[in-house]
């Protein structure tokens, strides 16, 4: 089982983040290295690519408010 | 994404209309080294809108082009590579300035196919965006599709969701006229504007297709009342019809998608069947869009009406600052309820 | 001409004023954006392009200015309108969207007019300069006194409106002084990206004095303006002034600016700190009168703001009105 974590490095600052959207349901199936996730942080649009391939488990759904280290999901090897 | 091959993914994906857009240009800019972009910021930016992120690098500066601010200049430029050959895709990010370039696309890209007699064709796709909502004013919030609708020799597509954004988007691309593909940042899917509006979110192939023009798409079937509307008019409406279910009211959303052609049959078929309609509209009222529609009808058969239709579209205003005075100029979910209860009424 | 100790200490002013005013919307502009930026919620909602470094380029002008001139502003325009003498409350009531804003909230930030002091904006690139040259028309057609000067961004010049508008001033003698402010970006691209040959060489096409100021100074354009304005004042026909000016943040609020080096945002100077230091040197404006004026400043500025934020919202039936005369 992998998380998938909002990466330290994905912007400059302290600012709190927030999930703009989830490209797969929750349960899909994602393959590593695609897109999983669409992020914003102030005016900018972030994106987040799967660490994983498996079956994702969205933890926060779209609209949540995210800080730098925040699991947002999980994928789990099928 | 730039680099992801095409039917590798596990899932259907759920995209915003800005990446399935740019899925359709990339793929096919990927199979035809005619197709460039030009534009401002479309280079190092990758779009005011983010509408070319990543292209430059993919494609080099050559097809991606930075232009200076000089709008009718640069689409007479992209005419005549068209004329010659090339597929340019010309992006004006707000259509509130094709004011300064109307010369250039009125009376040059739509009409040299005609008055050449059709020995110069035009493939030519401009990328558009358009619509208020969020406090822009009057100089970066209209729609002016009903102006563009009005010169012969343009198609015009307004997906309302990112699978029609990404058909529409090869079926511009592979068309040898001028096509304006255009979409109201609101359903965009812009970092800048919130977060995603869901009903404009769409599972997206991976495989490439097109939508045909003219071929308007049913939301949601109904029996008592037709809302139509195209664009963001489309979610309004379908928020509408939500809440006339409540109310015991079952009403049909019917989304125009192409503006030219239009898809005059389908505004028949489902105002026949329900015997009224509510046509909404985020643009100028006055001999716009909405008055097109009702045309159709009063054209082909005003029998079918039960009741006088209703139109929700801007009051002939410009668009204002203030967030109060512009609530009250755009449309929405409430108040197309409140039209489709007048025409109920009758 | 150098500008006089008494002309320099309200250069100072209008610089500082247009800097705290542009502090305070910055500030204000954020409520309610965080952490999800949508840009139509908060008290200041829509674009917001401020004049963040940019302000020496519309004091060193202005100093020369009186009531019957005419001045037009692009979609960057706060530092003019302070410089001219919009007024300041009604000014940031309009960007508030308040009923008692400049246009009862129909315009916003880009779109800020005032007939009181012959002041207007264009949020569309380089349409400010028909408008400015025809108030030019009216003035000698009217045999009024007074010129008029239209400001643009360095992007504007190669707009068609720029070329055509110059050719016809210039052709019938229109008491008028394009002024080009080169922060250096148009959005992301650069001047040496979009332009062969700049506005004020481009002067002789229309055989009209131009002329580029370096240094973003606020005596150096006093001095450069005066020239381009005496032309324009002794019925010679416009003028170009081109002034290098910094632009210190993004295009707009929220704009990252990430196609611009780390090292070449370090490396931009901040004018308004520099002009402040010369004034003290130079004993223009001794400590305790500079501390006095810049409070000064600041309570106006936070009484603008305030009486913008607590103003009244419109009623939203009020969007129908004033769209015929």
């Amino acid at each position: 089982m992998t998380d998938i974590t909002v990466p330290e490095d994905l912007w400059d600052t302290d600012d709190e983040g927030v999930i703009f959207s989830w490209v797969y349901a929750d349960g899909a199936l994602v393959e590593q290295g695609r897109l999983v996730a669409e992020l914003t942080v102030e005016k900018a649009q972030l994106e987040l690519n799967a660490p994983a391939s498996g079956r994702l488990t969205i933890l926060a759904p779209a609209e949540t408010v995210v800080r730098k280290g925040t699991v947002i999901g999980r994928i789990e090897p099928v | 994404m730039a680099q992801q091959a095409p039917g590798t993914g596990g899932s259907a994906r759920t995209l915003t209309m800005a990446r399935a857009g740019r899925e359709a240009v990339i793929a096919e800019m990927r199979k035809d080294p005619n197709i460039f972009v030009i534009g401002e910021d479309v280079a190092k930016l990758g779009g005011v809108f983010g509408t070319t992120v990543g292209m430059a690098e993919e494609f080099g500066a050559h097809r991606v082009i930075d232009t200076p601010i000089s709008e009718t200049g640069f689409i007479g430029i992209a005419t005549g590579a068209a004329m010659a050959g090339m597929r340019p895709i010309v992006e004006i990010a707000f259509v509130d300035f094709i004011g300064v370039c109307f010369n250039a696309i009125f009376n040059f890209a739509a009409k040299t196919h005609y008055m050449s007699g059709g020995q110069f064709k035009v493939p030519m796709t401009m990328m558009i965006g358009y619509g208020g909502g969020y406090n822009d004013a009057a100089q970066h919030s209209q729609c002016l599709i009903g102006t563009l609708a009005h010169v012969p020799g343009i198609r015009i597509v307004t997906p309302a969701d990112a699978h029609d954004a990404k058909g529409l988007m090869h079926s511009c691309l592979r068309d040898d006229n001028l096509t304006i593909w255009m979409v109201h940042k609101a359903i965009w899917g812009l970092g800048w504007l919130g977060t995603a509006i869901k009903t404009a979110m769409a599972t997206v192939p991976e495989e490439e297709y097109t939508i045909p023009f003219g071929k308007a798409r049913i939301w949601r079937e109904g029996t008592d009342v037709t809302l139509v509307g195209y664009g963001i008019t489309v979610h309004h409406a379908l928020q509408a019809a939500e809440k006339l279910a409540a109310d015991g009211v079952s009403a049909e959303v019917l989304d125009l998608r192409t503006i030219v052609p239009m898809d005059r049959e389908a505004i028949m078929k489902s105002v026949t069947k329900t015997g009224r309609v509510v046509v909404a509209d985020e643009d100028y009222m006055n001999c716009g869009v909405t008055a097109e529609v009702l045309a159709t009808i009063a054209e082909r058969n005003p029998r079918i009406l039960k009741a006088p239709a209703v139109r929700v579209a801007n009051p002939d205003i410009p668009v204002p600052f203030s967030r109060p005075m512009e609530n009250f100029a755009l449309p929405d979910a409430d108040k197309i309820v409140a039209a489709a209860k007048a025409t109920l009424k009758s | 001409m150098k500008p006089t100790p008494k002309q320099r200490i309200w250069m100072y002013e209008m610089m500082l004023k247009s800097r705290l005013f542009d502090d305070a919307v910055f500030e204000a502009y954020w409520e309610g954006k965080k952490p999800v930026f949508h840009m139509g919620k908060g008290p200041l909602p829509g674009e917001m392009h401020q004049s963040f470094g940019q302000e020496p380029t519309a004091v060193g002008v202005l100093a020369h200015l009186g009531p019957d001139d005419a001045v037009g502003a692009g979609h960057r325009p706060h530092h003019v309108a302070i410089a001219r003498g919009v007024n300041l409350k009604r000014m940031a009531a309009e960007l508030f969207g308040k009923k008692t804003g400049l246009s009862g909230g129909r315009g916003g930030h880009m779109h800020l007019y005032d007939n009181g002091v012959n002041f207007f904006c264009s949020g569309i690139i380089a349409e400010g300069m028909g408008p400015g040259a025809g108030i030019a028309l009216a003035r000698k057609m009217q045999k009024k006194p007074g010129i008029a000067v239209a400001y643009n961004g360095d992007g504007a010049v190669n707009q068609g409106a720029f070329h055509e508008v110059m050719n016809m001033a210039a052709l019938w003698k229109l008491p008028f002084v394009c002024v080009i402010e080169d922060n250096k970006y148009a959005v992301s691209v650069t001047t040496e990206e979009s332009t062969v040959v700049p506005a004020w060489q481009r002067a002789a096409a229309y055989n009209c004095p131009g002329e580029y100021v370096k240094g973003n100074d606020p005596d150096l354009i006093f001095e450069a303006a005066a020239r381009a304005i005496q032309h324009a004042r002794d019925g010679k026909g416009p003028a170009i002034l081109e002034i290098e000016t910094e632009r210190l943040h993004g295009h707009f609020i929220g704009d990252s600016a990430g196609y611009r080096s780390k090292e070449e945002v370090a490396g931009q100077k901040d004018p308004i700190p520099l002009y402040r230091k010369r004034l003290l040197d130079e004993k223009v404006l001794p400590g305790a009168d500079m501390e006095s004026l810049e409070a000064k400043v600041k309570q106006e500025v936070d009484a603008a703001m305030q009486f913008g934020r607590d103003s009244e919202y419109p009623a939203p039936n009020e969007a129908l009105e004033r769209v015929f005369a």
